[in-house]
């Protein structure tokens, strides 16, 4: 199922851009990562603190 | 029945749009059958369908084929109201066209496929939301493969928004000239150097046209081959997604943008227009409602409310971005604001120069609306009366524009900077040049004003 041809791919995917997607992907995916693990964590956080008086009155009202 | 080819379409191997009597079909080539019903099994078309970020369509009647011996299916796409190019969409269009195809590659990435290509021109503005319209775009893709559509997704939209945040809102005109999208090494050339200082740009564009460069001169491989782990492959489109975001333009209070709060109209006048403008639409019927000279679209607002579909010009890119803006926010998901100066409107462009067609072309209006735009086009622009009525002809079948004096103050403030032109404009002359291209319905006044408004019937 996955094309091994490239007569479908009829838009030149540029040999510089190609190589360079790979270099930018693999230098920001532990930035990426860290970043990810980051908000996970600060949502954790925030789903566990306690509503904040403003946040009781909107749900109050 | 005949079989015309659609837009643009013809370079895709995989099917081509095309129209057949009122319908618009799209084939799917047998050369694409294998790879188009595992795209149909794995439900990803559905998914994105779903989501908004995909037309629907329904599988029809192979026989309505364009091509029956090359043929393997025969897909009917929701019809679109409009089909708008690149340049000219507002800012904030172009912009979300580009989270929306990031977006698409995501969710294609997640079920085994990727986009084929990442085209500004797979996307239309539909009910309201910018959506890709290319339903053949997706294919199977090696895991650990690179994205094909990496250089096309930075030249169709990271090039251009960059140019127009950072460099004048005005570069967007580029893609008329840029069909396959703006090379990066050009926008890399055209950027300030503080864009080097921003980690999204400089990757995307400026080290992106260093690595395009390097490869000219180089003999190696296509880069095709290279692999990619997925994470590298989630953390690039997380930082496109990231660079899109960040790049913003804000109107400033241009001649246009401004002019709504800045018109001539007394309460009661504006009052009368907004009356005497729904009553006329009222009276013209149903059809699409081609609104120029829209401005942040006040009366485009009226014809949306009364149920029609409009598509509304503006020459000012600040007043089409407001515009924009307001219909994003869902106030008016019937109105599709685009950008045009009608003094130089979008050419026949691509190959035979019928690829993407002329604005003129694409004049599909049941009703015209030029409200306070003949006296700019005459004054401002000296273009002569007849020739404004034979354009407006041209656009649609009915049309309601606004006579302006001469000794209107808009219009006095035009002539002031004139001296070549001199005042000669009156209700008789303006509706004998009409008369020759037009049947006049309707002749009402707007109150508290010399203005009035017309409403004709082309010949």
């Amino acid at each position: 199922m996955i094309p091994q041809d490239l007569h479908l791919a009829y838009i030149d995917p540029g040999s510089g851009s190609m190589i360079i997607q790979v270099i930018i992907g693999t230098l920001l995916a532990a930035p990426f990562v860290l970043r990810r693990q980051i908000g996970r964590a600060y949502d954790a956080l925030r789903r566990r603190k306690p509503a904040s008086k403003s946040e009781r009155d909107r749900l109050a009202s | 029945m005949t079989a015309e080819p659609g837009d643009g379409s013809f370079r895709d191997p995989s099917g081509f749009i095309y129209r057949r009597e009122d319908l618009i079909l799209r084939q799917v080539n047998r050369s694409f059958a294998e790879r188009f019903d595992d795209l149909r099994a794995s439900g990803l078309l559905t998914t994105l369908q779903r989501q908004g970020l995909l037309i629907d369509h329904e599988e029809v009647d192979p026989s309505l084929a364009a091509a029956p011996a090359l043929a393997h299916a025969v897909l009917q796409p929701e019809p679109l109201a409009f089909v708008s190019y690149p340049y000219e969409w507002a800012f904030g269009l172009l912009k979300d066209a580009a989270l929306v195809t990031l977006q698409a590659q995501s969710e294609a990435s997640a079920a085994g496929f990727a986009l084929r290509d990442a085209s500004a021109y797979n996307v239309q503005l539909h009910r309201g939301r910018p959506i890709l319209i290319d339903s053949l775009s997706f294919e199977r893709a090696r895991p650990d493969a690179p994205w094909r559509a990496y250089r096309q997704f930075c030249e169709h939209f990271v090039a251009p928004l960059a140019l127009m945040a950072h460099r004048d809102v005005r570069c967007g005109l580029l893609l008329r000239d840029f069909i396959d999208g703006i090379p990066v090494d050009l926008a890399a050339a055209l950027l300030p150097g503080r864009t080097k200082l921003d980690v999204g740009l400089a990757s995307h564009i400026h080290a992106h046209a260093q690595a395009q460069r390097r490869s000219r001169h180089s003999s190696g491989s296509s880069g095709a081959s290279r692999r990619m782990p997925a994470i590298a492959q989630t953390a690039l489109l997380d930082s496109l997604r990231r660079t899109v975001e960040k790049l913003t333009w804000r109107p400033a209070v241009t001649a246009w943008a401004g002019y709504a709060e800045a018109t001539s109209y007394s309460a009661a006048a504006a009052r009368s227009k907004d009356e005497g403008v729904r009553r006329l639409l009222e009276a013209a019927g149903d059809g699409v409602v081609w609104d120029l000279g829209a401005n942040t679209g006040r009366f485009s607002s009226i014809a949306a409310s009364l149920g029609r579909t409009v598509v509304a010009w503006d020459g000012d890119a600040g007043a089409t971005e407001l515009h924009y803006q307001a219909v994003r926010l869902g106030a008016q998901p019937a109105v599709i604001p685009l950008l045009a100066d009608l003094t130089n409107p979008s050419p026949g462009l691509g190959w035979a120069n019928e690829e993407r067609r002329s604005l003129v072309e694409r004049a599909n209006a049941g009703v015209v609306m030029a409200l306070a735009l003949v006296h700019h086009l005459v004054i401002g622009r000296n273009i002569r009366l007849a020739m404004v009525a034979e354009l407006l002809a041209r656009m649609g079948q009915q049309l309601i524009v606004e006579f302006v004096p001469d000794a209107d103050p808009m219009a006095q403030q035009l002539l002031l900077s004139r001296d070549d032109v001199k005042p000669s404009l009156t209700i008789d002359g303006f509706r004998q040049v009409f008369e020759a291209r037009f049947e006049i319905l309707d002749d009402v006044p707007i109150e508290d004003s010399g203005r009035r408004l017309l409403r004709m019937r082309r010949r």
